[in-house]
């Protein structure tokens, strides 16, 4: 809840001050967690120490081993740097899906324009020109080649805008129109970026020639761009051949990203977005403006696809139209559904979790099975039959996912509403507690005011 | 802001200082459907007016056009000198919800529409955002002026909810609460918005006595000690009689009476719509 | 209806001094063929959606496997070719279309039972998710079977083009385009007439409007949601038959646009309104069959969405209102 108890000052010294205050008082914070829960507390710091190292100690001891040493694989630095990659995306759709309850179903969008912001602005592609500004690049190479450091914030702006843009038409639709709508934008900006390899058009009027393109490759489509500018920090560069650097360059980028959707979660704009969330006609009677809301959820979570993209474009060098399918969004949302809606760790590490599977565990599986028996279906072309089945089940089962928030474990089943509880301290089977079903009170309230407000 | 080109004429923006809400002609049909008949409604600063009639009269579809969910087929509503209603080009446009609550009214439901998982006090947090100037880069990088904000929408939060009497358990899940809390924290959620004017949609429904007399004197000690302006939706006549300065009867639409209690429970014409042709006879 | 007759002929006119007269009548009949399958295939969406307002993602999946399914029968195991003898290949046809309906509409049933049946009660999204899950399923089974190739037959119609028989040249409608019709446009019919009159069709009518009220006027609301989800499945096998006797070809991810384009068309003509969805897949499938021709195959899909997403925003309803569910 509420961790100032005091007034703040105001101004940068005011800011810097609480900084230090609250820095200053982890070191309570966490004295205090060990005390009340020392075992979950030890748990996490361990497993948290571990993924910090992780990379170096890939890097140092396991990098050469054959997977014989233990009984299942082990990630690589790509893998490690891509769950973080998606990571980031599942932290972003949780935004849209998790806070403000709005399923997104068209989320590579975002990244695939993340990804051609890179690509379009570090790259030799628009080889008539030579823009070289504040990058390793030798000047007067052709292309644009701008540094991360402007990359990233236009990646931010231009993912965040077509966000609002996208989100715009769904604000009066109700949920499964809204997905669907969010599907198609989904699936037609992947076909702006594959179909626009070879533009060839011309525009006369009154036989006077305006516009005359000729085979003009805008997006390379499926051949794609490349290469593409690495990052590069004081000479060290982040691209995948830079191993180690590169994880932790993206574990740094997710860190922020943690940060920030921690912060707007507890904030107004966090508070208003599980209103709306919750019933958005209520929170339209108490002043929150829905419009803005949601499509300030739109834009905040496409941001962060923004990055993933942008980021993902660098560290291969190269980007191509094939990355971009509606299997994508359905791989993040996945992650979101599965790892825990709403929850930030949750969403995290059903991406972890999930990566590993696809990048990982699948083909490894797929190569163990093809030893023993070649003709047997390979596991890992067929991952989203099992991500499909897993969906399915998901939803019977636990459609909260596995470390959901508390308050959409509750929406969602009845015994996420009871571990949610039990988790408060309130005792399921005395107090007053609420006994519809998760998603009655929707209908209850789908029945009550008309929910198209569409005289407004 | 916007111009309103009225064609009946109004006074201008100097806010009427007697009456707080003025309604003139205003009707809604859905479809073939007129819900609301050409109503015209005052209501005088810090009075408490109810609104009854027989169940299906109107009485919240005109609650709802005077918080801008539904935009009247034809009418005009003003509070507090400002235009809810109003005419853009040809059409009638109403105020967003949101303004409305900006403006200073806030309301309660008839079915509790709380915000279930969220905790009482957040629930009214909620309400009080709207007099909040946060934006979400400072949420972001939680600037000294949000962490400020966000202290003071907790104590006025807890302030409200000490006036309805819940301060005892600001972190339960609203969902969690008893269904008399329940109603009190919709009231102080509603009360977070600073409202000059407060719509309540039948507060005492499913109370038994003593919860309703508790509850109509809460409703009198708003009036007295905050100047609030208070219209009820009601059908609990003792409440309606007991606390009402004006009551105002809608059938059909319509307003078929108006006064104070005394005159509208001896009104024949209220007598037949709710009990019929023969009752108002006998 | 007026509106729309004139609007037609107004298309007509267009369509010949823009397109010129022979190219805009054969991509018509084009788009009329193609609009009849997708009409079967839409007609699975709509009647679902009106009766548990669900979007049924795996929908055009169950038409791939259905499609699948009759490629087997008619290629590997039946071998009928263009010189099988007519009344051999009527015979065969028959029997191909029996079996696959059963089989789509056993699947379909099935599908419901498991992964929608148990979600009834949930918030309306978690159905959703478990459509896109079954979905990614059913496509992959396609792609197990079928590996990730184009599966093709022979074409066993032949080539001959009926027009000629009266004379007219340079449009031709061939017999796999008289086959679409023979076997569409009775099912239609049948289906009409099984949902306006039958006991069973006033049952699934009655809980689209309310399942509830349904319930305890005596319907057996369970059974009558697995009839409907029977129906569409069976319409889905009549689709794939008709699509591989008509596009000799068949691939894994076929339900992807012909589910796309079919949802659009029940959209477009009302969602729950099954004329609606017939005259929705009729313009679907003349704007495929248009942009297909005079613009460009990569860009169709996008088109289409771009409709889907246009009548959402603007006109939900669509062009005829909801007919089957008049809920709000």
């Amino acid at each position: 809840m509420s961790s100032a108890t005091k007034q703040v000052g105001s101004g940068i010294g005011g800011w810097v001050g609480h900084m230090v205050d609250a820095a200053a008082a982890i070191p309570g914070h966490y004295g205090n967690l060990l005390a009340k829960r020392r075992g979950r507390t030890i748990a996490l710091t361990l497993l948290g120490l571990l993924a910090l190292t992780y990379p170096l100690i890939y890097n140092q001891f396991l990098a050469g081993l054959s997977r014989n040493v233990f009984p299942l694989p082990v990630p690589d630095e790509t893998t490690m740097t891509f769950m973080l990659i998606f990571g980031i995306m599942a932290i972003g759709l949780n935004i849209v899906v998790g806070f403000a309850g709005l399923l997104d179903l068209g989320y590579v969008a975002f990244y695939a324009l993340g990804a051609y912001t890179a690509a379009f602005f570090a790259s030799p592609h628009f080889g008539s020109i030579s823009i070289v500004l504040f990058s390793n690049v030798v000047s007067g190479f052709p292309g644009i080649h701008l540094p991360f450091w402007m990359i990233l914030p236009m990646a931010v702006l231009v993912a965040a805008t077509f966000g609002a843009l996208l989100g715009a038409p769904t604000l009066r639709l109700r949920g499964d129109y809204l997905a669907i709508v969010t599907l198609g934008f989904g699936e037609i900006v992947p076909v702006f970026f594959k179909n626009l390899a070879a533009i060839t058009f011309t525009f006369t009027i009154g036989g006077v020639t305006l516009i005359s393109l000729q085979d003009v490759n805008l997006t390379g489509g499926p051949l794609g761009i490349n290469p593409i500018d690495p990052f590069v920090i004081l000479g060290v560069g982040f691209g995948a051949t830079s191993g180690v650097a590169a994880v932790y360059f993206a574990m740094a980028l997710t860190i922020i990203g943690i940060i920030v959707a921690r912060n707007l979660e507890r904030s107004r704009m966090g508070r208003a977005w599980g209103a709306i969330r919750e019933d958005e006609t209520a929170a339209e009677m108490m002043g929150v403006n829905t419009v803005r809301t949601k499509l300030l959820a739109f834009a905040l979570g496409a941001s962060f696809a923004g990055v993933a993209g942008a980021f993902q474009a660098s560290y291969l060098g190269a980007t191509t139209s094939d990355f971009f399918q509606f299997s994508t969004s359905i791989l993040v949302l996945i992650m979101v559904i599965l790892g825990g809606i709403g929850n930030i760790w949750g969403v995290l590490a059903g991406a972890i979790v999930l990566v590993y599977i696809d990048k990982t565990l699948l083909i490894w599986l797929g190569q163990r099975i093809g030893s023993v028996a070649p003709d047997f279906p390979n596991p890992s072309q067929f991952n989203f039959l099992i991500f499909g089945i897993l969906l399915v089940v998901m939803m019977r089962f636990r459609p909260e996912g596995f470390i959901p928030s508390r308050q959409r474990a509750a929406e969602l089943s009845v015994h996420g509403l009871e571990e949610a509880e039990t988790a408060m301290g309130v005792d399921v089977e005395t107090d007053n507690v609420s006994v519809a079903p998760p998603g009655q009170a929707e209908l209850d309230r789908e029945a009550e005011l008309p929910s198209d407000l569409d005289d407004l | 802001m916007t111009t309103s080109t009225m064609d009946v004429g109004l006074t201008g923006a100097i806010p009427d200082d007697e009456i707080l809400v003025r309604t003139r002609g205003v009707t809604k049909r859905f479809g073939g459907l007129v819900a609301v008949n050409n109503v015209d409604f005052d209501i005088p600063r810090r009075s408490i007016v109810s609104l009854i009639g027989p169940n299906g009269a109107g009485k919240t579809t005109f609650f709802n056009m005077i918080t801008g969910a539904y935009v009247p087929t034809t009418g005009q509503i003003e509070f507090d000198g400002q235009q809810i209603v109003y005419m853009k080009g040809k059409k009638l446009r109403s105020r967003k919800p949101h303004e409305v609550t900006a403006m200073g009214i806030g309301r309660t439901f008839q079915n509790i529409r709380l915000f279930g998982t969220m905790s009482a006090l957040d629930n009214v947090r909620t309400g009080i955002h709207v007099h909040l100037k946060s934006h979400w880069w400072d949420a972001i990088v939680r600037t000294p002026s949000m962490l400020n904000e966000e202290q003071s929408s907790i104590d006025e939060g807890m302030r409200l909810l000490e006036l309805v009497g819940l301060e005892r358990r600001p972190e339960t899940w609203a969902r969690n609460l008893p269904y008399g809390d329940q109603r009190r924290l919709e009231i102080a959620r509603a009360l977070g918005t600073r409202p000059k004017l407060l719509l309540l949609d039948e507060p005492t429904a499913g109370m038994n006595a003593s919860e309703t007399r508790q509850m109509t004197d809460f409703i009198r000690k708003l009036r007295a000690e905050l100047g609030l302006t208070v219209l009820l939706i009601e059908h609990d006549m003792r409440v309606v009689m007991g606390i009402s300065d004006r009551i105002t009867v809608l059938d059909h639409g319509e307003v078929i009476a108006e006064g104070n209690p005394a005159e509208v429970r001896a009104n024949p014409r209220v007598i037949e719509a709710y009990l019929g042709r023969g009752a108002a006879e006998a | 209806m007026v509106r729309g007759i004139i609007a037609f002929a107004l298309f007509q006119v267009f369509g010949v001094v823009f397109f010129g007269a022979e190219q805009f009548f054969q991509t018509e009949v084009i788009g009329f063929s193609n609009g009849l399958i997708f009409a079967l295939v839409a007609l699975g969406y709509t009647l679902v959606y009106g009766i548990i307002e669900l979007i049924n993602f795996a929908h055009g999946d169950v038409f791939m496997l259905g499609s699948m399914l009759a490629f087997l029968l008619i290629g590997p195991i039946f071998a009928v070719t263009v010189d099988t003898p007519v009344l051999l290949k009527v015979g065969i046809i028959l029997l191909v279309l029996g079996v696959t309906m059963i089989g789509t509409a056993a699947l379909n049933v099935s599908i419901e039972r498991v992964a929608y049946k148990p979600l009834r009660n949930a918030p309306k999204l978690a159905p959703l998710i478990s459509a896109i899950g079954m979905s990614f399923v059913l496509q992959n089974v396609g792609l197990l079977l079928a590996g990730p190739g184009n599966k093709s037959i022979d074409n066993i119609f032949g080539t001959a083009n009926i027009l000629s028989v009266f004379g007219i040249e340079g449009v031709t409608i061939n017999i796999q385009q008289v086959f679409v019709a023979i076997v569409t446009i009775p099912l239609l019919i049948v289906l009409s007439w099984f949902v306006s009159t039958t006991r069973q069709g006033k049952a699934m009518r009655a809980t689209a409007q309310d399942p509830d009220t349904a319930g305890l006027m005596g319907v057996d609301v369970n059974r009558t949601i697995a009839i409907t989800f029977l129906i569409a499945g069976a319409l889905a096998g009549a689709a794939g038959v008709v699509q591989i006797l008509y596009n000799n070809t068949t691939v894994w991810n076929l339900g992807f646009r012909f589910g796309l384009n079919s949802f659009t068309a029940a959209v477009l003509g009302g969602i729950g309104n099954l004329q609606g969805a017939v005259l929705g897949a009729l313009v679907l499938g003349f704007i495929n069959a248009f942009s297909d021709r005079f613009f460009s195959t990569n860009w169709t899909n996008a088109l289409v969405f771009g409709i889907l997403i246009a009548i959402l925003v603007f006109k939900p309803t669509g062009l005829l209102g909801q007919q089957l569910a008049d809920r709000a």
